[in-house]
Formats: structure tokens, C-alpha cells, sequence
């Protein structure tokens, strides 16, 4: 690597800091050149996050461009990750506001240790059990390493660049988001239906709803195996029936085709409980009146339900997507390892259960990590969307 | 008054010494055993262990089961982790250059020195028999424990080979072929005809048989092995033939691979869905009482091999029983003499008869051979083996006569040539290759892939796990 690099690039993101710096401060009428100056120290600081841990390999005369491309991303990413909250911090610096509201609360701690003694126990859990593992994934993701190895080797960025190139790893990200969606969709619209029928007044109707609520106690990996019972390609009892009535028979397990929807069918059953529950507490709060008006008016039931009960319902259904979304990519692990075990043809190989595959069974760490990386950045970036767009939509009064 | 005091200190420093020392003395020295079983072999060994801490009070064996090899491999990883690792550890047979690389483990060599006996229990590894002892000693040193041993065979539904015109079980591949076209042809066909367990060790196997090495360096057993080939013509065979069964409607694959795919081939045999299933002779004793239990006649026979290559052997499977290193000298006496008694004549031929494994001793096998057994067993057997029905019917007659099931595995690795391609691989990473592998043919049978094409993206695949894994663990 060319010795200049990291100051070559330290300069560029200082120039980029300086000027939105300077930008913000010139528009809100502040010194233009304290402002550049702050802006060029936290740009030139920035690349330093991950540069510093990777020691600019990816600039390495010998890495491919995709290794570039791959670290100059990563600098953006630090770009911002500084940039945002050092100008609203000195935007508000600047306003002579204090950057940390400091309000008389009532009932608040004197002392300034209270707090904190309270919150050790905590944080401590927190830091031993959630950051301090989290933080070693980044690192693992930038070695070769194996439990139980002699040593590990340093890979810079391969474990990620080469997923990029892997087309495996592509057609798993398909089918992750195939089989989410389908589990949402098909999830949230199934239990909609159920919890309008179980909402009708209807004799016995809280026992209906009682065991409407039960698969949501049973764990993904018990579900999984009560359908690798049904799903049984040669001795399950959903071939034997469709056999009787239509003469067919589906490989839920070892077709291709047929196995995600195993996987879809035993994940929507699981979750089917927990969704009926919320839209019939939901349902509930639908007021009477408005009902009734749209009825006086005109609207038959169907016009009731679609222009009235469901937009009042979106607050749920949002709620809902959410939690299913996060249902549909981490927790349907239990489900596959049990139902499929991520085959065939890797067909019901998600993002999660191939972190399982990679990381634990073959007991390759440094790409474990990697994907988990991966992984949760796209989990945050999904949610943060659907805030972004359907969060919008949301109506959250009558 | 200080001098009382000192009296009375005296006193109750020697009242506690008193009080302690007989329950140190009492206190039996811990000895956990990890096995890779779950199921009635978890209860024989947990009972072998009971019988053997009342001959040895001064140990107490403790053994836990872990759901699979696999499984248990990655326990054992974390333990060393952690620094938490037991005194003995079941590995299977392809975690062999793993378990050296590891560096957790003592060959049973040097742990024994130049001792003929510890605690009484005598050592005789020279009465292991041929193939078993020389799977597991390992540059020229006994290395681990020889204990459960099998080999693939296959097992024949022969009411429905009969019924089809079929006397004995079908040898090559092409009579497999032409045996599942006659059952087929039946009026009461069975769903299919042949299946089996879409695990590693049967790809091994076949390549094995067909005498073509898996590894580099003669199968990575004169250096470490550098390069794995998958898309020999040996390998491209086996995937082919696979493929064509399972073209003409023939072979069934549930679509389960490595340690899930076992139960997948139980249940199709059981239900007689299949006519013939390639199997391991650890089940021997389950297969043969299902067809008594179902009202079916079941004979194992060698693993069909391919007829354009001819039959150069096949090799052993199973697992060893791992010492670990740097363990408490009282601790690695307990385990040793455990090691030495768990896998002496009788235990040995008990286990073989309990399961199928094959019986590791010559002195077992002689034994089994005459017609007194059951006596010379009953003293020490556990309560396992005097439940099975299959024993029990045996008694009075030399066992082999009575089960000639549970022969062939023997007779089948003491026919195979032992060369380069039928000792089997030594590779590190073995278990996550056997991943590779079970893929690669699972692609092979549910798309239409080519299978020379999608063995040689699979070799690319394994070697470039074998590269890494030689990276971070080979000695420098």
C-alpha cells in the first residue's frame, strides 16, 4: 500500500466535513471558519473508525477493486456516522441551546450516582452479554477462524466482498426475503379473517378464541417437528389426504419447489395465535358508531370492513408487520432446522439459518460473522423503511 | 489460658482432620465420558458405566449423550474453549485429523507407558482385530480407543425380492438396477425400490470400493492431505448411478442430508416403501428385529458396488474413544482403566450384539463363535442386553449361526484389500466437506444438473475449505 493513502483519504473526508460544517454554520449565521475547522477534524477523524481496525488494507495494492469499492463504502458510512451528530450538536451549540435538556423532572435522583448504581446491574448484562459480543463480530468478520484452530488469519473485508460474488449467498437473500414476505402476507391476512370470525358474537365464541391463541405457545422448533410429521413425503398425513382426494402426492421435503412453502405454511401456523390476538383487541376498539353511520349510508359489509375497519385497524397491522417481519427473519430458525434442515437444494436456506450452517456446523467463524453483519444491517435498514413509508400511512386516530 | 487455648485449637484442628479424612478417602474420583448417542446405546453405556463404578469404587464414571457426532465435535470445541473438557470423548471416524490438529487429546499409547495392566483391568491391544487397529493408529501409534466400528451394508427386504423372482440380495449396482425393475413390476409394488442415507460416509464408500482415493498424499495418510477430489470418475460415477435410480423412479431420496437423513431411511424400510436400503451395520440388531416385528424377512449383504470397477473393499466407520491430555493422573487412571474394561472380550461382544457395530476383539468374535456365550456373559451383562429379544433367542447356539446378519460387516472389511483408497481419508475439516459432499448430490438428484459439472463445483468448494482449515492448524 502507497504510504500517503490514509492521509490522501483523511484529507478528502476532512474537505467533505469542512465544507457541510461550514455550510450549516454560514446558514444558520455562524462563524463559517469555526465551522470548517470543526467539520475538517471530524471528517479527517471519521475513516479512522474502521481504517484504523482494518489498517487500510483494503487499499492494498494487491486487492481487487471490489476490496476498494467495499472500503470506500465503509468510509461513508463513517462519514456519516460523525458528521450527523457533530453538526447537531453544534448547531445547537451555536443556538446556545444545551445539547442535553436539563429540566427540573420531579421525582428525579439527587445524587448523581443513584442512577447509575441502579442501572449497573443491567448494563452490566448488557455490556458482558449483547456489547461486548457484538463488537467482537466485527472483529471475527475480518479474520479467518475456526473453533478449536491453532491460530486465525487476518482476510481484511473477503468475508464480505466475496459474498457479494458468491451466487449462492444471492439466490439465499431471495429466498429469505421470498419466504418473509410470503410469512407476513400470508400471515397477517389469514389471521384477519380468523379474528373477524372469532370476533362474531357467536355462542361459545371466548373458547373459540382461547384455542385460536395456542400454536403462539409452542416453540418454532416443537412446530417444526409436528409438520415434518404432516409434511412427510411418504408417510405424512397431508399426502395421505390429498392422495384420497386428488391422487397427489407434493415432496414438502424434498421438492424444491414444494419445501419453502412447508416452511411458509408451519411458520404462519406458529404465528397465527399471536396475530389473531392483537387484531381481535384491535377489533374491539373499532367504535360502534362509525360502523353503524356507514351502514345508515349505505355501505354494505364488505365496504365497512375496507373503507372503515381496516384503515382504523393500521396502527396493528404496522405493529404487526414489524414483528412478523422480525418473526419471518430470525426466529423462523427453529422451524427450518427441525421442518427441512435448510434443504432441499438449499431451498429453505435463509439468511439466519445459513449464519447456522456457516458459523456453527462448519465451524467457520469469520464468515458466520460476516453474514450476521450483513444481516443486521439489513434488518435496520427494512425497518427503518417501513417507518419511512408505511409508518406514514398509519392512522392512529378515529 | 493461652495455653488451653493452643490445646483446644489442637484438638479441633484433629477433631476436623478426623471428620474429613474418611471422606476424602470415600470420595470417588469423577470421570466424565462424552458419547455422541442418545438412544438405548446412551442407556447400555450409562449401565456399563453403573456396573463398572461398582467393580471400581474408587471411580465414578459419569456419562452424557449428545444428539449426534456432529454435535458432539463442536460440544468438544467449546469445552477446550473454556478449558471444561471431560476425560474421554467419543469422535467419529473423519473427526480423526481434527482430533490431532486439535492438540486436546494423548494417544493411549503413551498414556498406558510399558503397564500390562492399571487397576487390574489387562491390556491386550494386540487382540484388536486388523482393519480396527489399523484405522486408529496413526504414525504408528495406538491413538485412541477402538469402540464402536461398522462398515456400510445393505439390507434387503427379502419377501419382496422374492416375491419378484429375487433369491439373494443383489451384489453390483447394475443388479440393483435389475432387481428394482423386477419389484417395480410387481402387481404390489412398493413405492420405490432402493434407498439410502444421504450422508458423507456412503459416498466414501462407493468411492472407496471403486479403489480411488479421496485426498491427496495416499488419502493425507503419508502427509497431510492438500487436496480433496470429488469429481474423480469414480465420484462422478456414484452420483451418476444415483441419479439414473433416481430417474427411473426407482430411488427414493427424502431430501434429508448428514445426521438427519438416518431416521428418513428407517422409516421408508420399516413401512416396506423400499425394497433394499444401503445402510450402517451399527443397525443391525434394530434392522433385523424390524423385519420380525413387521412380519418381513431382512438379510444384510455387502454394499452393492459398481461392476465397471470391480470391488477393492470398503471402509470402517464409527468412532473412537478420544483421552484427553493433561489430565489429573487419577483422573487419566480412571479413565484408562474404564477404557481398558469398557472394550474387554465380554463388553465388546455384548456391544456388537446389543447394535450391529462390529465385535473389535479377536477374543470376542471366538467367543460369540461357540455355543456357551450367554453364560460367560450373564455375570457382568447389562440389563440391554438381557432385553434383547434377539440375544435371548440366540442363546444355546453360536451367535453367528443364529444372526448371520450380523457377519457381514466383518466378513466384508476382512475381504477388502487394505490400500491407499480403502483405509480412508485422513482430511481436517472433514465433517464440514461431508457437508459439501451430501450437497452436491442432493443437488444432483433434485435438479438437472450435470453431475460431472456440479462434483468438480463441489471439489472447488471443499478444497478451498480444506486450504483454510490447513491454514489456521497445520503445524508451522
Amino acid at each position: 500500500m502507497d504510504s500517503s493513502v490514509p492521509l490522501l483519504i483523511s484529507v478528502v473526508t476532512g474537505a467533505i466535513g469542512a465544507a457541510l460544517i461550514a455550510y450549516a454554520f454560514s446558514r444558520a449565521h455562524g462563524n463559517v471558519l469555526i465551522g470548517g475547522a470543526i467539520g475538517a477534524i471530524a471528517g479527517a477523524a471519521a475513516p479512522l473508525i474502521f481504517m484504523l481496525p482494518l489498517n487500510y488494507c483494503t487499499f492494498e495494492a494487491e486487492r481487487e477493486s471490489i476490496d476498494v469499492a467495499f472500503g470506500l463504502l465503509l468510509i461513508g458510512i463513517a462519514l456519516i456516522a460523525v458528521i450527523v451528530p457533530v453538526r447537531w450538536i453544534s448547531m445547537r451549540l451555536l443556538g446556545h441551546q444545551s445539547v442535553i435538556a436539563r429540566q427540573i423532572v420531579p421525582g428525579a435522583f439527587k445524587g448523581k450516582w443513584t442512577p447509575w448504581l441502579l442501572l449497573a446491574p443491567t448494563l452490566a448484562i448488557l455490556v458482558l452479554f449483547l456489547y461486548y459480543p457484538s463488537l467482537d463480530t466485527f472483529r471475527l468478520s475480518t479474520l479467518l477462524a475456526r473453533l478449536g484452530a491453532r491460530r486465525t488469519a487476518f482476510v481484511c473485508v473477503d468475508n464480505f466482498t466475496r459474498l457479494a460474488q458468491d451466487s449462492g449467498y444471492l439466490n439465499i437473500i431471495g429466498i429469505t426475503f421470498f419466504i418473509s414476505i410470503a410469512i407476513v402476507v400470508i400471515g397477517l391476512a389469514l389471521s384477519l379473517a380468523i379474528a373477524n370470525l372469532a370476533y362474531l358474537p357467536i355462542k361459545g365464541a371466548s373458547i373459540y378464541r382461547t384455542l385460536l391463541i395456542w400454536p403462539y405457545a409452542i416453540s418454532p422448533a416443537v412446530a417444526g417437528i409436528i409438520f415434518l410429521l404432516l409434511f412427510n413425503p411418504t408417510g405424512g398425513l397431508i399426502n395421505y389426504v390429498l392422495n384420497g382426494l386428488f391422487g397427489i402426492k407434493i415432496g414438502w421435503l424434498n421438492d424444491p419447489a414444494a419445501a419453502p412453502w412447508a416452511v411458509i405454511m408451519a411458520s404462519v401456523w406458529k404465528s397465527l395465535g399471536y396475530n389473531i390476538l392483537f387484531y381481535i383487541a384491535g377489533l374491539q376498539n373499532v367504535p360502534k358508531d362509525l360502523l353503524e353511520a356507514a351502514a345508515i349510508d349505505g355501505a354494505n359489509a364488505w365496504q365497512r370492513f375496507r373503507r372503515i375497519v381496516i384503515p382504523l385497524l393500521s396502527p396493528i397491522t404496522f405493529f404487526l408487520i414489524i414483528t412478523n417481519m422480525t418473526y419471518a427473519f430470525f426466529e423462523t430458525f427453529g422451524t427450518i432446522d427441525y421442518l427441512t434442515g435448510g434443504g432441499p437444494v438449499n431451498a429453505t436456506t435463509t439468511m439466519m439459518y445459513n449464519i447456522y450452517e456457516v458459523g456453527i456446523v462448519n465451524n467457520d467463524l469469520g464468515k458466520g460473522a460476516a453474514q450476521s453483519i450483513l444481516l443486521f444491517a439489513m434488518v435496520i435498514g427494512l425497518t427503518v423503511l417501513q417507518f419511512r413509508t408505511t409508518g406514514e400511512r398509519v392512522t392512529y386516530g378515529a | 489460658m493461652n495455653r488451653r487455648k493452643s490445646l483446644l485449637l489442637a484438638l479441633f484442628v484433629l477433631v476436623c482432620a478426623l471428620a474429613v479424612a474418611p471422606a476424602f478417602a470415600q470420595e470417588p474420583t469423577d470421570v466424565h465420558v462424552w458419547v455422541a448417542f442418545t438412544d438405548y446405546r446412551l442407556d447400555w453405556t450409562q449401565q456399563k458405566a453403573a456396573i463398572f463404578n461398582e467393580m471400581f469404587p474408587q471411580y465414578n464414571v459419569i456419562v452424557d449423550g449428545y444428539a449426534n457426532y456432529e454435535e458432539l465435535f463442536s460440544a468438544a470445541a467449546l469445552a477446550a474453549e473454556q478449558d471444561a473438557l471431560p476425560a474421554v470423548i467419543q469422535y467419529f471416524e473423519v473427526a480423526t485429523q481434527d482430533a490431532r490438529d486439535s492438540g486436546y487429546f494423548k494417544s493411549i499409547a503413551s498414556a498406558l507407558g510399558d503397564r500390562t495392566e492399571v487397576n487390574g483391568v489387562q491390556v491386550d491391544l494386540a487382540d484388536f482385530i486388523g482393519p480396527v487397529s489399523a484405522y486408529y493408529t496413526l504414525d504408528g501409534e495406538f491413538t485412541s480407543m477402538p469402540w464402536n466400528t461398522s462398515s456400510a451394508i445393505m439390507f434387503s427386504n427379502m419377501n419382496l425380492l422374492n416375491a419378484a423372482g429375487i433369491d439373494t440380495p443383489p451384489a453390483t449396482w447394475g443388479e440393483v438396477e435389475a432387481a428394482c425393475e423386477a419389484v417395480m413390476a410387481l402387481d404390489a409394488a412398493p413405492e420405490f425400490c432402493f434407498t439410502w442415507p444421504n450422508h458423507g460416509w456412503f459416498f466414501e464408500q462407493w468411492v472407496a470400493q471403486q479403489d480411488a482415493p479421496l485426498a491427496n498424499n495416499d488419502n493425507g495418510r503419508s502427509e497431510r492431505a492438500t487436496e480433496v477430489v470429488l469429481d474423480s470418475d469414480a465420484g462422478i460415477a456414484v452420483a451418476s448411478w444415483l441419479k439414473d435410480m433416481k430417474d427411473k423412479g426407482y430411488l427414493y431420496y427424502s431430501g434429508a442430508q448428514g445426521g438427519d437423513s438416518w431416521a428418513t431411511v428407517d422409516q421408508a424400510f420399516q413401512t416396506q416403501q423400499v425394497a433394499m436400503a444401503a445402510y450402517s451395520s451399527s443397525d443391525t440388531a434394530v434392522y433385523t428385529q424390524t423385519g420380525v416385528d413387521n412380519g418381513f424377512d431382512v438379510v444384510a449383504s455387502f454394499l452393492p458396488y459398481n461392476e465397471e470397477t470391480g470391488w477393492a473393499g470398503n471402509l470402517l466407520g464409527g468412532a473412537s474413544l478420544w483421552l484427553v491430555d493433561g489430565l489429573a493422573p487419577e483422573v487419566e487412571d480412571g479413565a484408562l482403566t474404564f477404557l481398558l474394561w469398557f472394550t474387554n472380550t465380554n463388553n465388546a461382544a455384548e456391544w456388537h450384539q446389543v447394535t450391529g457395530y462390529i465385535a473389535i476383539r479377536q477374543s470376542s468374535n471366538d467367543m460369540l463363535s461357540t455355543a456357551d456365550w450367554y453364560a460367560t456373559m450373564e455375570p457382568t451383562a447389562s440389563q440391554v442386553w438381557k432385553d434383547n429379544a434377539l440375544v435371548q433367542a440366540a442363546q444355546g447356539s453360536p451367535w453367528f449361526d443364529a444372526n448371520p446378519n450380523f457377519i457381514v460387516a466383518a466378513n466384508q472389511l476382512a475381504q477388502s484389500t487394505v490400500d491407499v483408497a480403502t483405509s480412508g481419508a485422513l482430511l481436517g475439516a472433514f465433517p464440514s466437506i461431508r457437508n459439501v459432499i451430501t450437497q452436491a448430490l442432493d443437488t444432483v438428484l433434485l435438479t438437472d444438473a450435470d453431475p460431472a459439472e456440479t462434483m468438480t463445483a463441489a471439489s472447488a468448494e471443499a478444497n478451498q475449505i480444506l486450504e483454510e482449515y490447513n491454514l489456521l492448524n497445520a503445524p508451522e
